[in-house]
């Protein structure tokens, strides 16, 4: 096997749901050992979840989404409530250069596995705790998930039609950007630690990395007093910019014209009709103003076409242009996301083989190697007994006590 | 004043507004990031809003905003005494930044490969709409377009209108990012072997990584998830996200289970106390409580009640009297409330800078994550047009001041 980018670096992850989970997934792609600690007592909500299964939902071990989100790590179970919980934590701490988790803040200094008690332990370990508010603060103790941090940083304010209220994608954000950071963090610190020896504690909250997306409104908001609201597909630098209906049932492409240059490429590719010369829509600014009645005509041209014609007739033609795919268009109609294996198919013991997400940045001499996601507790033993170096009496005392599911 | 995480490393940033999160994130860190732009300024200079609404390169807010703590020089890439000077600036670089199509680099004589031969530990990292190779390599792209090849585009908005995009430029943040933390991952490894190499970011594959829920229940469930205004599907039954409320709207939904119990407990017993009919009643034990486990009318006839609940309540007391009982209500905030949240000035989230040259000083988000080690702030406002050029040029590369103005006269800077 090549060798990868984080060989040698060893992770204790208690991250969960989405937003914990990623951050160990990110580390363990790119060859970091990676230890999810979990419990039966309380899974995982990935594990948890009744999506979708092939054989029972209640199977904390059929799950694709889990699977998805939990990539080349290793499963093992421990109580972090059991009275002897603590033996096996200081053994992790001192095995561990990263200790990454995302409870709700407060959680892990009330079981007494907080950063200073871990730091006591290894004086130079890298923790990472990621939430909705951050560590801090009067709302620090409260939980969040993906829509606490859409709804607090502006951006659903920002998104929808300008006569409807707040929509949301029905795919997450925060909870897939914030493990990036974090994730980000970690590496850095791991580099920083090289360098100068000392260890350190990360907190990253979910709101604050949002916030960041939309300074420009926020700058918009105190510089010019404007407070931006939602505008549909309109953006002011572009027209027409729109999501036209296409051949077929909810077929649409996403067209952008920005320049000039495209503006000319765009009329000529759908055969340049008359009204593509009227004054009105000469210049940006005047079609801007008669956005309206710009969007019907390109929408007359765009229904006599299937979304894919209209994408490569405009992309042939130099002019930004994207099909608005389904999941089935992503996973069986996606010639670019296979060229860049989005998803390597790989055996699961419990679900079979399926496609499992790489991460959508490619190092080209270190690449990700994805293995499949651990059932619960599935190395719990090899953990024990290799990694933290427990002797085998030790090992069967503690699950027969109870600590290790 | 405490150390950055990746002090002591500098970046040449050739990125247009695809790419800005990258080097805006890495220069918090503590890299020195030096933007080169076309003489006359970055296109991208030119995306609204502007100060005083009144377009001007040095003015444009989208600029400001994702270009904090960078230095800018001006060099023509495309004439060869400015690929000279490139090359010389790659010497003294760790990483290059660029979102250019596939091949342009290759084409000036600075791709990769061609780079490598100045400096071997060098990384690249390219942001593109699609990557570096493959049939849609050439492909143009933008926030929208992207957000519609990646799948998420299709799930947001009203079943009865078209897809919607979401407001801010949602996926050129997020791929900014992720290439950021692809550059780190590659800087460490570079530091251990002193092997570089190159980062290859698609915006359509970062998309596409925010649907790993809907692609399996598509694949196992064969069902396709659609837009569905603020109802949002996570788990196995949509449950609503977003509810209007007396003044505006907030996010609150039903989660399952001990995690949600505390707060649909309390939600019920406040909705009783209104005197309000309250279905909730019927759960009889809200630790065990599974919104796929009752029909979807059951369902519905809760989140009836609890839509007539929000609607009489204004957002600061579902906020506030929200947070006393447990209920973790968020308000959909606009920028304006943002700006006065209490949590972020309590954790000290805002930074000043002054822009001297347009007599303004404005709030710009500080931080991306705390550490108690390390600051890695937004420090410094983004760069004039050129700004660094005698900085970089005459007392860095030792060009005399005879060479700038020829240099200048040739348009190379």
């Amino acid at each position: 096997m090549e060798k990868q980018a984080l060989a040698g670096i060893k992770v204790v992850d208690f991250g969960w749901a989405i937003a914990g989970a990623l951050v160990g997934k990110h580390l363990g792609d790119h060859g970091a050992q990676v230890v999810r600690v979990e419990s039966m007592t309380r899974p995982d909500l990935g594990r948890a979840d009744q999506t979708v299964s092939t054989t029972s939902t209640t199977n904390p071990n059929d799950n694709p989404m889990f699977t998805h989100l939990n990539t080349s790590k290793y499963s093992m179970a421990l109580n972090l409530k059991h009275p002897r919980a603590r033996e096996v934590v200081d053994r992790l701490s001192r095995w561990a250069d990263v200790v990454n988790a995302n409870f709700t803040p407060g959680t892990l200094s009330k079981l007494g596995f907080g950063y200073e008690y871990i730091r006591g332990i290894k004086p130079d370990i890298i923790m990472a705790e990621g939430s909705a508010y951050g560590q801090t603060g009067p709302l620090a103790r409260q939980w969040g998930l993906d829509g606490t941090g859409a709804a607090l940083s502006g951006y659903l304010h920002l998104t929808g039609w300008p006569d409807r209220g707040p929509v949301a994608p029905n795919v997450p954000y925060g909870d897939v950007v914030l493990p990036c950071f974090t994730a980000m963090a970690i590496v850095a610190a791991l580099d920083y630690r090289r360098r100068t020896g000392k260890g350190q504690y990360i907190d990253a909250g979910m709101i604050e990395v949002c916030i960041h997306q939309t300074t420009p409104a926020l700058l918009d908001w105190e510089a010019n007093r404007h407070l931006q609201t939602r505008n549909g597909n309109r953006i002011a630098y572009a027209a027409p910019h729109g999501v036209f209906p296409c051949q077929g049932d909810d077929r649409w492409c996403a067209i952008g014209v920005f320049t000039d240059d495209e503006w000319e490429a765009f009329c000529h590719a759908i055969g340049d009709p008359p009204w593509t010369k009227e004054p009105r829509f000469a210049t940006l600014n005047s079609r801007k103003e008669n956005e309206d009645a710009l969007e019907e005509l390109v929408a007359e041209w765009t229904k006599q076409h299937s979304a894919e014609e209209v994408m490569q007739i405009m992309q042939a033609a130099g002019v930004p242009a994207g099909v608005a795919q389904t999941m089935q268009d992503l996973l069986e109609h996606a010639p670019q996301l296979k060229e860049r294996e989005f998803l390597v198919p790989l055996k699961h013991p419990v679900i079979g083989v399926f496609g499992h997400p790489t991460p959508p940045y490619k190092l080209l001499k270190t690449k990700a190697q994805v293995r499949t996601s651990p059932c619960l507790g599935e190395h719990t033993e090899y953990v024990c007994t290799q990694l933290l170096g427990m002797s085998d009496e030790e090992f069967v005392e503690l699950s027969q006590q109870g600590v290790l599911r | 004043m405490a150390d950055s995480l990746l002090g002591g490393f500098r970046a040449l940033d050739l990125t247009d507004e695809k790419g800005f999160v990258c080097g805006k994130i890495l220069a918090a860190l503590g890299v020195e990031v030096i933007n080169i732009e076309k003489p006359g300024g970055d296109p991208a200079r030119g995306i609204p809003p502007f100060l005083h609404n009144t377009p001007h390169p040095e003015e444009s807010l989208y600029w400001f905003a994702f270009n904090t703590d960078k230095r800018s020089i001006t060099l023509n890439l495309e004439m060869s005494q400015g690929q000279d000077l490139f090359r010389k600036l790659v010497e003294k670089a760790d990483f290059v930044l660029e979102s250019f199509a596939p091949g342009y680099m290759d084409s000036l004589g600075l791709g990769y490969e061609a780079l490598r031969q100045v400096d071997p530990r060098f990384i690249m990292t390219s942001i593109t709409p699609f990557g570096q190779k493959g049939p849609y390599a050439q492909y143009k792209g933008s926030e929208l377009t992207v957000s519609a090849m990646g799948g998420v585009l299709l799930t947001t908005g009203y079943p009865d209108r078209p897809p919607v995009r979401e407001g801010p430029d949602s996926i050129y943040f997020h791929a900014g990012v992720a290439a950021a933390l692809g550059t780190v991952i590659a800087h460490y490894h570079r530091e251990i072997t002193g092997e570089g190499q190159q980062v290859d970011v698609s915006l359509q594959e970062v998309a596409a990584s925010r649907t790993f829920n809907n692609l399996v229940i598509w694949e196992f469930g064969k069902r396709l998830l659609k837009r569905s205004g603020g109802v949002r599907r996570i788990g196995a039954r949509s449950t609503r996200w977003i509810w209007q409320c007396k003044d505006g709207y907030i996010f609150w939904t039903l989660m399952p289970g001990k995690f949600g119990a505390p707060a649909n407990r309390a939600l019920s017993k406040w909705i009783d106390e209104d005197g309000l009919e309250n279905p909730l009643n019927k759960v009889t034990n809200w630790d065990e409580f599974h919104p796929a486990a009752i029909s979807r009318e059951e369902l519905d006839t809760y989140q009836e009640a609890i839509a007539k609940f929000f609607m009489n309540h204004t957002k600061k007391e579902l906020v506030e009297e929200g947070l006393t009982r447990g209920i973790n209500v968020a308000p959909v905030d606009c920028p304006a409330d943002v700006i006065e949240s209490h949590q972020l000035k309590a954790r000290d989230y805002w930074v000043d800078l002054e822009h001297p040259e347009s007599g303004i000083t404005l709030s710009y988000p500080k931080h991306f994550f705390l550490s108690n080690q390390t600051e890695n702030f937004v420090k410094r406002r983004a760069p004039l047009i050129g700004e660094y050029n005698e900085d970089i040029y005459v007392k860095e590369l030792g060009l005399s001041s005879t060479e700038i103005a020829a240099l200048k006269k040739a348009s190379v800077i």
